[in-house]
């Protein structure tokens, strides 16, 4: 079963994809639970596990953009410059400096969440709020969308 | 080599639907396996949570996430022309989704016992993560489609 050069980077390139789409549903699973939640040491718990999203996200954006890529050049079929390859790739920017921000923001609602939780695990509507942060939520939202944009645009190549 | 990259346009939202629902299966799958690993940490307070968490999961986002693949592989293998003669890289994706409805069964049976019964909760997670696994071979059978 030996497989071509142009399988192997399509694989990749799909495993990448697999990761980051598949980590932005573990985050979004997480966080929800998260948010629906009061005592501090429960927030901090599910939010320190969306970490193995996180490095699923970044793992999967490396292999899906690197291999991407080098499926472009490789192939006679695509140029760098196809309407659907630039419009993955401002998605792609998009999507992870969307996701970038939100994540800053989480992480800092996820410290606030181990801090109280080390201070007696009393509910605060202060954590709350920062668990529930519109802000965050609508960026995360606005990356994730993004993100599954770009699986519509790898499946229908508009253009090609 | 190009004419393997074309196909009908028609062809495209099922397989945009079948590819949503294998990722979001993955996702989800992948979801149980880390909550079912976290709560095996001895002696957490918050592990009837994970538990819980690991079963609403299999329920609200596996389970879907598993009809909507299955319908979007069904929906593609007719347009194409594969449910008459199937290739081995389908069969190989349908080795691993079709016996899997047995083993999301298993899943769900045991993140449900698990939230009474603490023990299971090392079967769940190896289970889970088997499950993860064996989910990775399909996408390689799908994607790099060896001896088509």
């Amino acid at each position: 079963m030996l497989l071509s050069k142009y399988e192997w980077l399509l694989f990749f390139h799909v495993s990448g994809a697999f990761l980051m789409l598949g980590g932005i549903v573990v985050a979004w699973v997480l966080g929800i639970a998260a948010a629906l939640r009061e005592r501090p040491s429960e927030i901090a718990l599910l939010m320190r596990l969306t970490g193995v999203a996180a490095a699923a996200i970044g793992l999967g954006m490396a292999l899906a953009l690197v291999f991407g890529l080098w499926l472009v050049f490789d192939l006679d079929a695509y140029r760098l410059w196809d309407g659907w390859i630039v419009g993955a790739l401002v998605l792609f920017l998009l999507s992870g400096a969307t996701g970038g921000i939100a994540g800053n923001r989480d992480t800092k609602a996820r410290r606030y969440a181990e801090r109280l939780a080390r201070e007696g695990d009393v509910p605060s509507a202060e954590l709350a709020a920062r668990v529930r942060d519109p802000i965050a939520l609508a960026l995360n939202l606005v990356s994730s969308l993004l993100a599954f944009a770009i699986l519509a645009l790898m499946v229908w190549k508009p253009g090609a | 080599m190009t004419l393997a990259l074309v196909r009908p346009g028609s062809w495209d939202f099922p397989l945009f639907l079948h590819v949503l629902g294998a990722v979001v299966l993955f996702g989800g799958t992948a979801t149980v396996a880390t909550l079912a690993t976290a709560s095996l940490g001895g002696g957490r307070t918050q592990a009837p949570l994970l538990r819980q968490l690991a079963f609403v999961t299999m329920l609200a986002v596996v389970w879907p996430a598993w009809v909507v693949m299955r319908v979007g592989a069904d929906w593609i293998l007719t347009k194409e022309g594969l449910d008459k003669d199937t290739p081995g890289w389908v069969g190989a994706g349908m080795a691993v989704s079709d016996p899997g409805i047995i083993v999301l069964l298993l899943l769900t049976f045991l993140a449900w016992l698990v939230r009474r019964r603490p023990r299971a909760g090392p079967i769940l997670a190896g289970l889970a993560i088997l499950y993860v696994l064996a989910l990775g071979v399909a996408w390689f059978a799908m994607t790099a489609k060896p001896g088509s």
